[in-house]
């Protein structure tokens, strides 16, 4: 790797004209093939989601307050539609999309240094696969709603006289393509448009999770489709295949589901590992600790990601033999997990950090996804996940890995990369506080279900024994902190829409190519092919009064350039 | 090292208490304690792991905090090949041990002894049927102390699955197969309280009340026990049957049918008797457009309403009440002549049931001669 050059062409003047300015009016958004204006559609639409799902959520905790019925009208079957759609909303609306199709479409071509995604039409056709696919969400639910779980688990999934099955099945098989489009952008987009000088390992490594995510993308979800339209041939002809009264087997069912929605998991973690080794490096001013051993690791975790799948089914008799494969198999990706933890660690090691908002979201990911991947450990092992298969165990360790985690990490991207994306900053103060808030009220609702589970208390339940209502008296109360910390940052971002100060080009002193072009950037991205450095050497990085934002000073680069790193 | 893992597990195994802790319920079986030593011992692992990260993590953000106006530090390593590879194997070495200790026992637990005492279990939407050697049946599951005890488990309609918190116990049913699960519990549960056993796959409106007891009795009680039960209908007098025995086996409809009136999963049974006997009710449509007095009386397809009632607790699918759903398991193979001539007794004389309860309010309630449990 070559240090920083300082006469390397940048164009940092704001232009008055930017992505947002360009063209003006519905259609010219509606029709864009801009990556940023998609990723920008995709973010609004994820956060829409995201806010309808975390509404089901609050349904269900207050539900939850008493034994039997809580809310007048709400009865175990509404209760059970509850569930589903928080599950189903949270894992294809939002949790799936949110990182690679919102953040990394707006992010990914900038930061390789390209003016777009290989593929800008397919781009959008992926953006509007998606409101199809939730637009049939929504029909499911005029059409009586799906109570199955998000995990179509059958026969019962066959059978239940809930009219909304299939459409949500189509829904979900449409969201499916909407992500393979993306992942197909993506892989093709880093393997052939990297600019001169560009060498793999001169990626940010949020580009290395986002092309391990891809692939997972391209390679695992056309088993959900076909999974699913299985699924719907069984429901409508009767085409025996899952249930066994018609000749078929439920087991091959999950072994199906699984072998995608497992995958599935890191496609939501990955990115999110991506996002916390930017903020980390760039919040700490300190270069990454093991680039290579990050790297390498996304690509680990995505394969081992398609040998463990059968470690959700454990219980559901499938042969001992198998059992013990996958949970040997499943300890492996604790390895390549645990590594990214100790790198991120050291990488605080003699930095120089600054306690920003995004900081603040990836310091409170260690923590989130350190709970997260050590509760895994006692559902890896085959003789204690007997005793906590389908109890709050696991909702409580999947909540830590698929919220605290995950959607942390998203949030910490989000507010990482707001200043660029819109121009604006936040209140700090306002961004923080809410950061901590939902940190308080995440591990109130969330690590109170550990408890709860290893108690004995299952999952998926309307009703409960009245022991078990302590703790869910408390989870119910932490979800209303965490509810509030969630508005007071919507409240902060869109605010700083209106009333934000003006962002610099590079308000945090990041290293790698989006912080060199305006923000908001201009439409295509580089007025000239950007030259490629050491996108974690941050010595050359001075603060600038004046703009409010890190600038490249040509004594410091004059210096750096003086004692190489490497 | 392997020899090291079972004497870390067999140290960590008197953590197992009969009473609960903070993490786990009492540990009522002979699997609970190696179980539980493993769990606690993850624990351990996760408390020192959490412990030396967050430590680590507020250390350096308190002492590496970027100062106002003082020039950035670059002094800071980039790689270090021999500290990377030590916390990948570190890690490796604590998954493989903790695999391991988990493997072995888990085969225990996946292997029932030859000298198991065999229960059969039908799980159904949303009831639970325990059959047992003598061809006695329970909704509860009693078992012996002290003796391997095997559930071959199936189930007829959707998925199901059996868990036993306190025994540490949990295997799904499957509709066309069969499952084993094993367990021997030692101590007999105290009069009246027993474990907890949960329906822990998502089966619908009534999974989360789809939950029983287990009663652990002595030997010599639990054999007493079999014999009474194999024997309770029997021994009550024909004329005393629809108050004696039909609030026990109402116990199984309750889920599904009120007795007040209310509409639930099923058609409540108030004014049963009057519907399927010409009386208030009997235009109630069923799905197919007919209706009772259309389908009851001489020469039509039931000749008595007592044909149409066994026909709807066996064949449940083949007439649905306007407005619910075809949701009713078979009864068929559970409830014998005389179960089905207690329910519809029963249902003969409902004005003489408390209709929240189903407790018959008509007699004093004589001791019963033989009790159910």
């Amino acid at each position: 790797m070559t240090t920083i050059d300082a006469s390397r062409p940048i164009d940092l003047a704001s232009r008055p004209d930017n992505y947002l300015t360009h063209t003006r009016g519905f259609m010219s958004w509606a029709l864009t093939l801009d990556h940023k204006r998609i990723g920008v559609m995709y973010m609004v639409a994820v956060l829409v989601s995201f806010f309808v799902g975390g509404v089901f959520a609050l349904l269900v905790r207050t539900e939850l307050l008493t034994p039997g019925q809580t809310i007048p009208g709400v009865t175990a079957d509404v209760y059970n539609q509850l569930f589903t759609l928080h599950g189903a909303i949270m894992v294809f609306l939002v949790i799936i999309p949110s990182i690679p199709a919102a953040l990394g479409n707006f992010v990914l071509p900038i930061m390789l240094g390209a003016k777009d995604v290989a593929f800008p039409r397919l781009n959008l056709g992926s953006f509007y696969l998606w409101l199809f696919g939730a637009a049939f969400t929504l029909v499911s639910l005029a059409m009586g709603g799906f109570d199955t779980g998000w995990t179509f688990y059958t026969p019962y999934s066959t059978t239940t006289t809930a009219g909304g099955v299939i459409p949500v099945l189509f829904g979900v098989f449409i969201l499916g393509f909407s992500s393979i489009f993306t992942g197909m952008n993506f892989v093709v987009t880093v393997h052939k448009l990297r600019p001169p000088g560009m060498t793999w390992f001169r990626m940010p490594l949020f580009l290395w999770a986002l092309y391990s995510t891809a692939l997972i993308q391209v390679l695992a979800t056309p088993v959900l489709a076909i999974t699913l339209m299985l699924l719907v041939v069984e429901r409508t002809i009767n085409i025996g295949i899952f249930d066994p009264s018609m000749g078929g087997d439920p087991v091959l069912f999950q072994h199906f589901f699984w072998f995608y929605s497992h995958p599935a998991v890191y496609i939501m973690i990955l990115p999110a590992m991506g996002i916390i080794s930017e903020l980390i490096s760039v919040h700490a001013h300190r270069h990454i600790f093991g680039y290579k051993f990050i790297a390498l690791s996304s690509i680990a975790i995505a394969i081992f990601s398609f040998l463990v799948w059968g470690h959700h089914m454990f219980a559901s008799g499938q042969s001992p033999l198998l059992n013990t494969l996958f949970s040997l198999i499943s300890f492996s990706v604790a390895i390549p997990s645990a590594v990214k933890v100790f790198n991120w660690l050291t990488t605080l090691y003699k930095g120089n950090i600054s306690l920003t908002t995004p900081m603040m979201y990836a310091l409170s990911f260690l923590v989130l996804f350190t709970i997260g991947g050590l509760t895994g450990l006692h559902l890896a092992t085959l003789n204690t996940d007997v005793h906590l298969h389908d109890t709050y165990f696991v909702v409580a360790h999947f909540h830590y890995v698929m919220m605290g985690s995950a959607l942390i990490g998203m949030i910490g991207g989000l507010h990482h990369w707001w200043p660029k994306m819109t121009g604006k900053m936040y209140s700090e103060r306002t961004g923080t506080a809410a950061c901590i808030i939902i940190f308080i009220g995440f591990n109130v609702t969330f690590f109170t279900q550990f408890f709860l589970g290893s108690q004995g208390m299952p999952r998926r339940y309307y009703d409960y024994q009245p022991e078990f209502q302590v703790y869910h008296v408390i989870s119910t109360i932490g979800s209303y902190i965490m509810a509030s910390g969630f508005l007071l940052t919507a409240y902060c971002l869109i605010t700083s829409l209106f009333s934000g100060k003006k962002a610099a080009a590079n308000p945090w002193g990041g290293g790698s190519l989006e912080w060199q072009c305006a923000s908001p950037p201009p439409h295509d991205n580089f007025a000239t092919q950007p030259s490629v450095g050491d996108c974690y050497d941050f010595r050359a990085m001075k603060w600038d009064e004046a703009t409010q934002g890190y600038e490249i000073d040509p004594a410091l680069a004059a210096e750096a350039a003086k004692h190489p790193l490497h | 090292m392997i020899p090291a893992f079972h004497t870390i597990a067999a140290t960590l195994a008197a953590d197992a208490s009969p009473t609960g802790t903070v993490w786990l319920p009492p540990a009522a079986s002979t699997l609970a304690g190696n179980v539980d030593a493993m769990f606690n011992a993850i624990n351990y692992i996760c408390y020192f792991f959490f412990a030396v990260i967050v430590v680590a993590m507020v250390y350096f953000v308190v002492k590496y905090r970027a100062r106002k106006g003082q020039a950035f530090r670059s002094d800071a390593p980039l790689h270090n090949l021999p500290l990377e590879t030590t916390w990948g194997a570190v890690p490796l070495l604590i998954v493989i041990g903790i695999f391991y200790v988990g493997f072995r026992d888990y085969l225990n637990m996946s292997t029932p002894p030859k000298n198991a005492y065999v229960v059969q279990v039908t799980a159904q939407k949303w009831a639970w049927n325990f059959k047992y050697p003598t061809g006695a049946t329970s909704d509860d599951l009693y078992v012996p102390a002290g003796r391997p005890v095997q559930l071959t488990m199936r189930a007829s309609d959707v998925l199901h699955c059996c868990y036993i918190p306190d025994f540490r116990v949990k295997k799904d049913l499957v509709p066309g197969r069969y499952s084993y699960l094993w367990f021997q519990a030692d101590e007999p549960t105290p009069s009246g309280q027993g474990h907890h056993l949960f329906c822990t796959e998502y089966c619908g409106t009534g999974h989360s009340n789809m939950n029983r007891k287990v009663y652990v009795l002595p030997e010599a009680d639990f054999d007493k026990w079999l014999t009474e039960q194999g024997q309770w209908l029997d021994k009550i007098p024909e004329e005393e049957l629809f108050f004696r025995a039909g609030p026990k086996i109402y116990a199984r409809c309750q889920q599904c049918h009120a007795l007040d009136g209310t509409k639930g999963i099923g058609p409540s049974w108030k004014g049963i008797w009057a519907r399927t006997h010409g009386g208030e009710g009997s235009d109630q449509k069923f799905a197919d457009g007919s209706s009772y007095a259309s389908l009851i009386g001489p020469g039509k397809k039931y000749a008595t309403p007592e044909d149409y009632l066994r026909n709807s607790i066996l064949n449940p699918g083949s007439e649905l009440v306007s407005g619910y759903g075809n949701a009713m398991p078979s009864f068929k193979g559970q409830l014998n002549d005389k179960a089905i001539d207690a329910v519809i007794g029963m249902m003969q004389h409902m004005d003489d049931f408390d209709p929240k309860t189903g407790k018959y309010l008509k007699e004093a309630p004589v001791a019963p001669k033989v009790s159910m449990k």
